[in-house]
């Protein structure tokens, strides 16, 4: 095993408990068995890097949005699209240099993640990609607005409520440093 | 037994393209790929696996490859194309007129980042240039374009020094630079973040930084010369203040020699006032004794006087009475004489005109009797000189010599 591979103790199949999210998952991502052994790192690289495209799946519709409304000297929405940019920027580099878990010495006196932190990352993730699947959605209903009859106002709504729902999601996923690390959580956002 | 391959000696190294074959070392390579490294294999010309945060081994090099050459077992061709995937910020010089004609330069900072699935898209440029980018190769290849799209175009409309400084300049900026740049970033595999533009000053700016300077350096220098002046009035006001304090105290040092000086005059005064005063008391008393013996002299002499004036007036008054009583009686004998020579018939008036003249000779004599003859006064001599002098005088009036 890589030293820097993430690596679970216990966890050798998928619990019963965790399914559904799991199935949730695999409607995006094919191919996700949930933090099994010998897959972890694997999986935790997949939702990460499944969450990075639906990044730049919003971003990409609203750089679309922010060229067009430029070019007709929509300046104002054009602000708004960018701001939303920069914000799925930010979202991107979280998840970029987000940490993964790892490997420790036996007597180093850190632990590796546990079984309930795992199932409650299953359950992180599955929210996440959930949130940012609403993104990659109201991103799309965006660039239909603006190429649509919609007014201005409406449009940047539109691309307020995806800002929105992008940082939702990137002050969601800093959570995910916390169940890693095992420690309990006061209130989920 | 393997070694590390850095593939990265320098923090200007964008990206580069190693060929595994030109990686003839006797002990295997291997790479540790950072979070803000990814790499991208490229295997007989196919693009293979792009890898990030992970330890990748046996890329090239050592005795086990080398065989697998020798016999054919391995690919022919192996390149790994490596990249950084953090921000990187680009300085690009440029230098623009704006509308009105002055010129503007500086540098647009052009914040890019490459994802990690993007970085195969960096063959676009190895194609054309050496297996290493820098950030100066980097902006070789995209100052130009740069500086044609974004940067002239958005100078030609700003009108002046003040809008080139607004925030909404560099916003309309960083907005057209993502517009125009967009299309060449993202074939080059780079996505567009940030950009702005720091320019340096213009020929405006210097005159008006080097009048802002001269105001400054005239300020300062009179505020200088104020707190000069401020402090050589302190000084001013305190030497003349030590001065003045010096003063009281040099006068306050001879008033006291002063006061103590008069203060023992003025006891020696008082003494000799004190003695004046017992002088004058014992001179008064002597002269209130003197007073009083004399007042008893005087008194005893008017006594006496009194005594003498009262004697004589009953002297006086005895020898009117008496005179009357003697004149009483001549007048009652003259009467009865009167009578009887009337009554004789011999009251003629040769007789009356007798009678009268020895009455008047009578009253006559009684008025000198009344009268104490006073006796003349005897001439003394002066012993001295012998001449004659008064009785009553008590000093020589020639020679001045007393009696």
């Amino acid at each position: 095993m890589a030293p820097y591979q993430f690596r679970m103790v216990n966890m050798v199949g998928t619990p019963l408990d965790v399914l559904p999210y799991v199935r949730g998952i695999q409607m995006v991502l094919s191919g996700y068995e949930g933090y099994t052994k010998g897959r972890r790192r694997d999986a935790d690289l997949a939702i990460r890097e499944e969450l990075k495209r639906c990044g730049t799946r919003v971003r990409n519709h609203l750089l679309n949005v922010h060229d067009s409304a430029f070019r007709e000297k929509k300046i104002d929405i054009s602000k708004s699209a960018k701001a939303c940019c920069n914000t799925i920027d930010l979202l991107i580099e979280d998840i970029d240099k987000s940490p993964t878990g790892m490997n420790h010495a036996f007597f180093s006196g850190q632990r590796s993640a546990s079984v309930s932190v795992l199932k409650k990352l299953i359950k992180h993730d599955h929210d996440v990609i959930e949130m940012m699947t609403k993104a990659v959605n109201i991103s799309n209903s965006v660039e239909h607005a603006f190429s649509s009859d919609k007014t201005d106002d409406e449009v940047k709504s539109l691309i307020r409520q995806c800002e929105q729902m992008i940082t939702s999601s990137r002050g969601y996923y800093g959570a995910r440093t916390t169940v890693l690390d095992g420690l309990r959580q006061k209130k989920k956002v | 037994m393997t070694t590390n391959f850095k593939w990265r000696s320098n923090p200007n190294i964008v990206a580069r393209l190693v060929d595994g074959n030109d990686i003839q070392t006797w002990k295997s390579k291997q790479v540790v790929l950072k979070p803000n490294e990814a790499c991208a294999f490229i295997i007989d010309g196919r693009i293979g696996d792009i890898v990030s945060e992970k330890v990748v081994s046996n890329i090239g090099g050592g005795l086990g490859r080398h065989i697998a050459d020798m016999i054919g077992a391995t690919a022919t061709d192996r390149r790994m194309l490596f990249a950084m995937t953090g921000p990187l910020d680009l300085w690009i010089p440029f230098a623009a007129n704006l509308s009105d004609g002055s010129e503007a330069s500086g540098h647009m900072n052009l914040r890019i980042q490459m994802r990690k699935e993007d970085i195969p898209k960096l063959l676009n440029i190895f194609a054309n240039r050496a297996p290493l980018l820098d950030r100066d190769g980097l902006i070789g290849v995209l100052g130009h374009e740069v500086i044609t799209r974004c940067i002239v175009p958005a100078m030609a409309k700003c009108s002046g020094i003040e809008e080139l400084r607004s925030a909404e300049f560099q916003e309309l900026l960083e907005m057209h630079a993502e517009v125009e740049m967009r299309q060449t970033l993202s074939t080059l595999g780079f996505t567009f973040l940030r950009a702005f533009i720091s320019t340096s000053k213009t020929d405006q700016e210097k005159v008006a930084r080097l009048k802002a300077d001269l105001d400054f350096a005239t300020k300062t220098e009179g505020a200088n010369a104020d707190a000069l002046m401020e402090r050589i009035v302190f000084r001013e006001a305190a030497t003349l203040r030590r001065i003045e304090c010096e003063v009281n105290v040099e006068r306050a040092k001879k008033h006291g020699e002063v006061t103590i000086q008069a203060e023992s005059e003025l006891l020696e005064l008082r003494k000799q006032e004190a003695v004046w005063e017992a002088e004058l008391n014992r001179d008064q008393g002597q002269s209130d004794l003197r007073m009083k013996e004399s007042s008893h002299k005087t008194t005893q002499a008017m006594d006496l006087f009194e005594q003498v004036q009262a004697r004589k007036r009953d002297r006086i008054q005895q020898s009117q009475e008496h005179q009357d009583q003697r004149m009483d009686k001549q007048n009652d004998v003259q009467v009865k004489m009167m009578e009887m020579a009337a009554n004789q018939g011999a009251l003629t008036p040769e007789v009356m005109q007798e009678f009268l003249r020895q009455q008047t000779a009578q009253k006559a004599i009684d008025g000198t009797d009344s009268q104490a003859p006073t006796p003349p006064p005897v001439a003394a001599v002066c012993q001295q000189c012998q001449a004659a002098m008064m009785p009553e005088w008590k000093a020589c009036p020639h020679c001045g010599s007393t009696r």
